[in-house]
């Protein structure tokens, strides 16, 4: 059964009901929603119009599991090394469940974390154009109005920069999918249509987020606890 | 061509300018930025000296090249299953990374660090990261982490 929203009320159900999705079925995603969000991408607001996104539509098994075994490549050393430096203990200090800390630091620092991507039915490698002023947020706007699509459409996907941040990695993703010089990889989005519902990672208090007028002063009143 | 050069203040000066402009616009993403910093020169320099593929060998080539350079006095480095200690005294970077420290920075990048993770990738065709860069008593210490393997592109 259908729900029926105003566009505001429509507008906010998106953006809160968006989750970072990991796990997918083997259903394809159909070329009129893969439509929609590239449509959605391309209306995205950009610096001087420019426009610097360029997108890849990846479905190849093989390519898949490559760009996935990069990506966890690269994980799976970052995360080891925040390990070994004993950062990630700190980082997960507050998790009492010694179980669940121990299956943690084994996912994050065996780069399964980032590994999920090479079953996911498609990946939307997101380049971006070196010769503009604001290509990061330019392609940050994209992959965000892509990821409201992909909710609306109730699709999942998950925003991956982890065959992208070390530029070791960058350039192993560059060459496998002959990305030319002028243009970086910026970010691979996963797409497919999740295999359960996922709930709310926790926010910030937005009285934590806000100031008025200059930084510091509160916007909004301490909530009551 | 001029043969004129420049102050090791002068370029410790740019280089902590431009690092620190990095750090201002990536945070602690910069550090995976700068990888590769030093590239050339181990093309150079390196490289070419590298024969064995045994982990102290490569370590002792890039000590012999950095000193025979004056870039560092002395590098010691100790192994310890995957994690490899390397201390490096008397490197004419070091102000780079005190400069970064006053600012409440950690050190990101180093250019010795860097020459072993690609001397060791190259030579051993392993992933290895660069964890931690400590500045103790004026000296940096390093921590490295080597990989068994390269995650297997199917």
């Amino acid at each position: 059964m259908s729900e029926t929203y105003n566009l505001v009320d429509a507008t906010m159900k998106v953006i809160q009901d968006r989750r970072s999705i990991r796990d997918f079925t083997d259903e394809p995603v159909s070329d009129q929603d893969l439509d929609m969000l590239l449509e959605a991408a391309r209306q995205a607001p950009s610096g001087e119009n420019a426009q610097p996104w360029r997108f890849i539509i990846v479905k190849d098994e093989a390519m898949r599991k490559k760009m996935g075994a990069i990506a966890g490549g690269g994980s799976g050393r970052r995360f080891t090394a925040e390990f070994v430096t004993k950062k990630m203990q700190e980082r997960f200090a507050t998790l009492q469940d010694e179980a669940k800390r121990q299956a943690a630091f084994q996912k994050l620092t065996s780069g399964q974390v980032s590994t999920f991507m090479a079953d996911a039915p498609i990946n939307l490698v997101v380049c971006g154009k070196k010769d503009v002023w604001d290509t990061p947020y330019d392609t940050s706007a994209a992959i965000e109005n892509i990821l409201l699509m992909v909710t609306a459409l109730g699709l999942g996907a998950c925003w991956v920069i982890a065959p992208c941040i070390d530029i070791r990695d960058e350039e192993r993703i560059k060459a496998l999918l002959d990305i030319p010089e002028g243009y970086k990889a910026v970010s691979i989005l996963s797409i497919g249509h999740p295999t359960r519902p996922h709930k709310p990672r926790p926010r910030l208090p937005i009285n934590e987020l806000v100031f008025t007028e200059k930084w510091g002063d509160p916007y909004y009143e301490k909530e009551e606890a | 061509m001029s043969d004129k050069t420049v102050t090791i203040d002068y370029a410790n000066g740019l280089i902590y300018e431009l690092q620190k402009a990095f750090w201002d616009e990536r945070g602690k993403g910069a550090r995976f930025r700068t990888t590769k910093v030093g590239h050339q020169y181990f093309e150079e320099k390196v490289r070419p000296l590298l024969s064995s593929t045994e982990v102290t060998d490569i370590l002792e080539k890039i000590h012999g090249v950095l000193k025979s350079e004056g870039i560092v006095a002395e590098v010691s480095y100790s192994q310890e299953e995957r994690l490899l200690k390397v201390g490096v005294q008397g490197c004419i970077h070091r102000a780079v990374e005190e400069k970064m420290l006053a600012k409440e920075v950690e050190p990101f990048t180093c250019i010795p660090a860097n020459l072993i993770v690609l001397a060791i990738e190259e030579k051993l065709d392993i992933p290895v990261e660069l964890a931690e860069i400590k500045v103790v008593d004026g000296s940096c210490q390093l921590l490295l982490v080597m990989f068994e393997k390269r995650p297997v592109l199917e």
